[in-house]
């Protein structure tokens, strides 16, 4: 499952990023997103085109696509 | 003797380089405003410099702005390096930290947002992070401006030391690897120490090769491939970066759970947030609440209901015609300056410039709003908001940033699309940008307006704006169907937390740009004042000719006719256009001093409303096209960014003024 699959304020832990490019992962490593870390679904927006994460303290927005790279579980 | 500041993007970096120096910078509540670098003196030490980085995550570069980091890392002489952190997001935080602490050189850590911190329930123990990670630390909270931290900061800045460097306990396979490229670095000399370029490499920090000549470049590169094989290989991480990122992450773990000590238990301010993002990132309610703000804005700054800066320029146009004005020529009278020097003064310099000083008050209060707007953090929001809308042209939710700022003046949004980590997004950005009518261009609206358009004026200012608008968005589209074609893109967000907009920095980041807008008026207007009226009172027959045969009106006439389909093919109205090539405000002065002060003899409502829609899509002004040069690199980009434009808009007046005369 991936972080899509997750529901709203659901509770996670990230295991891996599937198909991402070395450059899309260096930048979610930067802002605090990394393989282990505990991430929570805190919202869907624009029409569950984007998705808003909590890593660390840390709100963070991505579409949808990149979202479905990273695998989560519950 | 020079300090590097360094930190993340939305910090208070520039809140504290704005307390600790003697001038301010320019302040915003989103990732990576500090477009520049900037050096001011610190305050309380006497010959200290503080330069001001670009917000970064990491020192190898993600895009052009962070390439600065490593850049001044490398080459910049200086004494130290003061790290600034947030300390409410610790965590990501020290993974920059460690980066500096690597390099061995004299650090000192502040940790910012003391107050945050305290809020959520929380302080940071300095003392025992200053033992951990051997270098000095204090904890502030750099918007209360208190003058004891400042002396405190001071004071440390002063007897700062240099330590060994902190060395973290990487994996065999990566110390094995930094040997390696350690030895084949035995050819090049660095101010840095060589360990830590090693390390950098290895992370895949390119800004290094950009910088520095390696004699063994190729041979480096075959050593860092080897090495991610083996970490991928021998299941150590999933990536090189990787193996690097997660030794950091877990030595963090470990300073973290040592020095936070939980004082209180609070709820956390984040609900709060959330509690505003539910309305105002609605996927129903957010673009319209967007559209309110925006509204709002324009009309406190121009219209007529609530319109303050319509008012303030009412008194200001008073003053200058009934005091300024009066008051010099009579000046001129008494000193018995008459004729034709009397004309140049008060008919050329005074009308020119004074027919822009005027907007002061207009676009000050616009660019107030617009930073109260940037300082709460709504900004971000409104990328989220408008990021569906604005992919559908290739751009990205960010692209919105630079869209507002080209509202005000399209040279700081150019520099702010560094921000944009993807290039082709970029280009698409600066490209389209210049269509958006910056601040230069409302004089030409507002003039015409008042003119033809008296009672509609707000309806055909916000016409004017969507206009420029639906033009970027839809060469964006036209660009990504053609040269652009099949490049994915990417959108990923940090939402920084709601902060009150400080009114010292918001008030001082407005009247930095009505400053920048008066010199312009300065220099480049006053200038094309001169020429202007000089051209145009002058001519093959002699001095203070008719300006029918003066040299402007031969020159412009050759051209003119170009305009004739759009309706103004006057020479006085081409000339003002080419003189608009300068600064877009000449076009008013231009139009002022040609027709003597009354622009609405030399239009038709059809021609006005062409040459509005001209003017307000035409050719960028010569600020614009050398900051394109300059951010595109690119002769092919900038002359495209000269000739689309003038192409564009010669084809949407044209279209506009044939649909216009079947109504009027």
């Amino acid at each position: 499952m991936n972080i899509t699959d997750l529901s709203k304020l659901e509770h996670g832990t990230i295991l891996r990023f599937e198909h991402i490019d070395k450059e899309f992962t260096k930048r979610l490593m930067d802002l605090g997103i990394y393989e282990g870390a505990h991430v929570i679904l805190l919202n869907k927006l624009s029409f569950n085109r984007l998705f808003l994460i909590e890593v660390d303290d840390i709100e963070i927005c991505l579409r949808k696509e990149d979202a479905k790279k990273i695998e989560v579980k519950r | 003797m020079i300090f590097l500041l360094a930190g993340n993007p939305n910090v208070g970096k520039s809140t504290f380089f704005n307390f600790m120096t003697q001038s301010h910078v320019h302040v915003g509540n989103y990732s990576g405003v500090t477009v520049e670098k900037r050096v001011h003196h610190v305050k309380n030490y006497e010959g200290a410099n503080l330069v001001d980085l670009p917000g970064t995550y990491n020192v190898s570069p993600n895009s052009e702005d962070e390439g600065v980091v490593t850049y001044s890392l490398l080459n910049e002489s200086y004494k130290g390096i003061v790290n600034i952190i947030d300390s409410t997001h610790i965590k990501r935080n020290l993974h920059l930290t460690i980066q500096l602490l690597e390099l061995g050189i004299p650090t000192l850590l502040v940790f910012n947002l003391k107050d945050a911190l305290q809020n959520n329930g929380y302080v940071v123990d300095t003392e025992k992070i200053s033992t951990l990670l051997k270098a000095n630390a204090i904890s502030i909270s750099a918007k209360e401006r208190k003058p004891e931290d400042q002396k405190m900061i001071a004071e440390e800045l002063k007897n700062i030391r240099a330590f060994k460097g902190i060395e973290l306990n990487y994996h065999p396979i990566i110390k094995w690897g930094l040997q390696r490229i350690h030895d084949l670095l035995r050819y090049d000399t660095f101010q840095v120490k060589k360990k830590w370029i090693a390390l950098q490499l290895l992370e895949g920090n390119e800004g290094i090769y950009q910088y520095l000549d390696l004699v063994k470049e190729e041979r480096i590169r075959q050593v860092i491939v080897e090495v991610e094989e083996r970490i991928i290989s021998e299941n150590v991480a999933l990536s090189l970066k990787g193996a690097i990122f997660n030794t950091r992450r877990e030595f963090i773990k470990t300073i973290f759970e040592e020095c936070m000590i939980k004082v209180e238990e609070k709820e956390h301010s984040k609900y709060f947030n959330q509690k505003i993002d539910r309305f105002i990132t609605h996927p129903a309610y957010g673009i319209p609440i967007f559209f309110v703000i925006m509204m709002t804005i324009y009309q406190i700054s121009f219209g007529n209901v609530l319109g303050l800066g319509n008012l303030l320029t009412g008194y200001f146009e008073w003053f200058w015609q009934n005091i300024v004005i009066v008051y010099t020529g009579a000046f001129l009278d008494i000193i018995g300056i008459s004729g034709f020097m009397y004309g140049l003064v008060v008919d050329g310099i005074l009308a020119g410039v004074g027919g822009i000083l005027v907007f002061l008050p207009q676009i000050i209060i616009l660019f107030f709003l617009l930073a109260v707007m940037e300082g709460t953090g709504y900004m971000a929001r409104v990328a989220i908001v408008m990021d569906r809308f604005l992919s559908r042209f290739g751009f990205n939710g960010k692209s919105i940033v630079p869209m507002i700022t080209g509202f005000g003046c399209t040279v700081p949004a150019i520099m702010a699309t560094r921000t944009i980590a993807d290039k082709k997004e970029r280009l698409l950005t600066i490209l389209t940008l210049p269509f958006i009518s910056c601040s230069a261009r409302l004089p030409i609206y507002v003039i015409f307006v008042s003119l033809f358009f008296d009672q509609y004026r707000a309806l055909v200012m916000f016409g004017i704006y969507f206009l420029g608008v639906f033009v970027t968005l839809l060469s964006a589209k036209l660009l990504n169907l053609s040269f652009f074609k099949g490049e994915g893109s990417k959108f990923l967000l940090e939402l920084p937390p709601y902060r009150m907009p400080q009114l010292r920095t918001v008030l001082y980041q407005s009247l930095e740009k009505a400053k920048r807008f008066v010199k312009k008026a300065g220099t480049f207007i006053l200038v094309g004042s001169i020429i202007l009226w000089l051209l145009s009172n002058n001519g093959f027959g002699g001095i203070g000719v008719d300006p029918e045969d003066s040299f402007l009106s031969v020159f412009a006439g050759f051209i003119a006719p170009l305009f004739s389909p759009l309706g103004f093919g006057s020479w006085q109205a081409t000339s003002s256009l080419i003189s608009g090539f300068l600064a877009k405000e000449v076009v008013v002065s231009s139009l002022n001093i040609l027709y003597s002060g009354n622009i609405a003899a030399g239009f038709t409502t059809v021609s006005a409303l062409a040459y509005v829609v001209f003017a307000s899509l035409y050719i960028p002004c010569i600020s614009t096209v050398a900051t394109i040069k300059a951010e595109t690199r690119s002769v092919k980009w900038t002359l495209f960014s000269i000739g689309y434009p003038f192409v564009v808009a010669y084809m949407v007046a044209l279209t506009i003024s044939l649909i216009a005369r079947i109504f009027i």
